[in-house]
């Protein structure tokens, strides 16, 4: 059974489609980053799954209980970090965590005081005295005190320091690994790829793409960095369909390469190549595509297996 | 729950606080400066005619052309200082959620917490309704107490002045359920704010032009106490502020059962309505 669900969500803003037909699972103990441009409607999902927004169609669950009838039911095992954090002027840390003791019906004054350490937040200080990135931490100290069974967390790290970014992952993974379930939604790819164990991204509402990290790093385009013997060898060697977009500079030759990297390595030995190298592959590059896209998004080039492409894409 | 009321009295007990004791001061300035003021009242009749039209429309009744004692008794009842501050404290603290906490982006904090949008309603409700017998209470206090400074006529008889102020509580609460259900509406507090403001002021002047409705209807203002439908013509029955007369219930020494019935009746619909709004309405903060 997933934790949180989505089946065929869409919601609209006066005549502007948010989201479209948005169907997502994440299960129990699973990290899913959640990417997209600005716009896209990761929000307007989020905001559905807090039961802020009622959907137009379409459903929403967490735990097997539905997003708007049940929202305050769900919120005691949910963690939320909202993605534009606002908190009352007075609000300190500690004052945070006894409210929110008192109304979970739990003491968080511990986990309260070891989030404050860990994301160095002054107890006492209160939100209008704080910087961006200090409001950033007491609302993710107000998500995690209650150690959640799911957390839905919306740009986290924006306005955290590198040091506390680091911190809050580590945190994350640890609670992942304790089968708490996470929604991370980010526009950093790098920070996702690194945490994440799947990845959906949203565009113009829809969802381009739901797979795991493992697959999409396959399907990544490397760049590979070839030197010739010389020149002119460059037009003798029969370039195999893996490798596309081959530029010659000199006996420096780039090229990227799609497919498996043993193919092309068994091809390379055979060649009048003296050396090589092949840079690991990004998902930045393949998200780029993605974000870049005009009109309709497509599956990734050279993509074969698993590759699952939303309802409307091509 | 406790949680809650927790952090609204935290964040209104100085609003509160500042409300009602300014309302103490002005009732207990008023309570000693209007029977001086009033005494000469009928001298201000003769030059300033229109002064009577704005009394009439503040007491809901035709004072006549004298005022005695015991009518500016009802006079600092409805006295607008008295009024304004009131509706002040109740426009501020009814707008606050929704409106209030969508226009500062607070509410998601708010409702990322597991309490329902109903029990966060019903709790600014029970902090509003409290805050609102602290406001009335301290201004009664006041009053109370500088009248037994001042001439006997002006020391309120103990059940006169309970009626008094289960009309102006159903007035509190009319005013403050249209508030909500205002910012039950609205994502933007000054928006709710504002229209509220001009409903009281649209519904005070109501009552002002009802008194040149009708030149007849003067005739019987001043005794019935069936309410404004008897009083005046029809167009003061959608005046709120119709169906809170002090000097009727001085002056006739009777409850207002109609008065409070269609007050207590507009504040129960408008805040039901507002409940089930607030219940059901998308929350967008962006």
């Amino acid at each position: 059974m997933p934790i949180i669900h989505t089946a065929e969500l869409t919601q609209s803003y006066g005549a502007r489609k948010a989201i479209e037909s948005v169907s997502l699972s994440v299960e129990s103990g699973e990290i899913l980053g959640f990417l997209g441009p600005n716009g896209a409607g990761k929000s307007t999902t989020i905001r559905i799954l807090l039961g802020f927004l009622k959907a137009a169609s379409g459903r929403a669950t967490i735990l097997d209980q539905d997003c708007w009838t049940q929202s305050a039911t769900i919120k005691r095992d949910v963690g939320y970090v909202p993605g534009d954090v606002r908190l009352y002027p007075w609000l300190t840390a500690s004052r945070a965590i006894k409210l929110a003791s008192k109304v979970r019906g739990q003491d968080l004054r511990q986990n309260g005081l070891e989030l404050c350490e860990i994301f160095a937040l002054e107890p006492n200080l209160p939100a209008r005295k704080m910087s961006r990135g200090n409001r950033q931490k007491l609302s993710l100290l107000l998500a995690l005190a209650h150690r959640p069974r799911v957390l839905v967390l919306d740009e986290p790290t924006s306005g955290l320091d590198p040091i506390i970014q680091v911190a809050l992952l580590d945190q994350l993974r640890q609670m992942s690994q304790q089968g708490h379930t996470v929604l991370f939604s980010s526009h950093t790819i790098s920070e996702v790829e690194t945490l994440c164990s799947r990845v959906a991204m949203i565009r113009r509402g829809k969802i381009v793409v739901d797979q795991s990290i493992e697959s999409l790093r396959a399907k990544a385009p490397r760049v590979v960095r070839m030197q010739l013997k010389s020149e002119e060898v460059f037009r003798s060697i029969a370039w195999p369909n893996s490798l596309i977009q081959v530029k010659q500079d000199g006996v420096q030759v780039e090229a990227t390469l799609v497919g498996p990297s043993i193919d092309f390595a068994n091809w390379l030995v055979t060649q009048p190549i003296v050396d090589f190298s092949i840079i690991p592959p990004s998902l930045d590059a393949l998200f780029r595509d993605y974000y870049e896209l005009n009109g309709e998004c497509e599956p990734i080039p050279g993509s074969s297996d698993e590759t699952q492409v939303s309802e409307g894409a091509t | 729950m406790l949680g809650l009321l927790g952090k609204i009295f935290y964040e209104t007990r100085w609003q509160s606080l500042l409300f009602g004791l300014g309302l103490a001061i002005v009732m207990s300035l008023l309570t000693a400066l209007l029977p001086k003021v009033m005494g000469d009242i009928d001298q201000m009749f003769s030059k300033l005619p229109f002064i009577k039209p704005l009394i009439t429309a503040l007491l809901g009744v035709d004072p006549g052309d004298q005022l005695t004692a015991t009518m500016s008794q009802a006079f600092l009842w409805v006295h607008p200082t008295v009024l304004t501050l009131i509706w002040a404290h109740e426009l501020m603290f009814c707008t606050r959620t929704p409106a209030g906490e969508i226009d500062r982006g607070t509410i998601d904090f708010l409702l990322s917490l597991p309490i329902s949008r109903w029990r966060v309603f019903l709790a600014e409700t029970i902090a509003w309704l409290a805050s609102g017998f602290v406001v009335i209470g301290l201004g009664f206090a006041g009053h109370l107490i500088t009248s037994q400074f001042t001439q006997a006529e002006m020391r309120p008889p103990w059940m006169l002045t309970f009626y008094i102020m289960v009309n102006l509580l159903a007035l509190y609460l009319a005013v403050g359920s249209v508030a909500f259900l205002a910012s039950a509406m609205s994502d933007r507090r000054y928006r709710a704010i504002g229209v509220v403001f001009c409903l009281l002021l649209a519904s005070f002047l109501l009552n002002f032009i009802a008194q040149f409705w009708n030149p007849l209807s003067d005739a019987t203002s001043a005794t019935s106490i069936a309410g404004p439908a008897q009083d005046h013509p029809f167009i003061s029955w959608f005046s709120i502020v119709s169906y809170y007369r002090p000097a009727i219930i001085i002056r006739t020494g009777q409850f207002p059962m109609l008065d409070v019935g269609v007050l207590a009746g507009v504040a129960a619909i408008s805040w039901s309505v507002a409940a089930a709004i607030f219940g059901r309405r998308n929350i967008c903060t962006v």
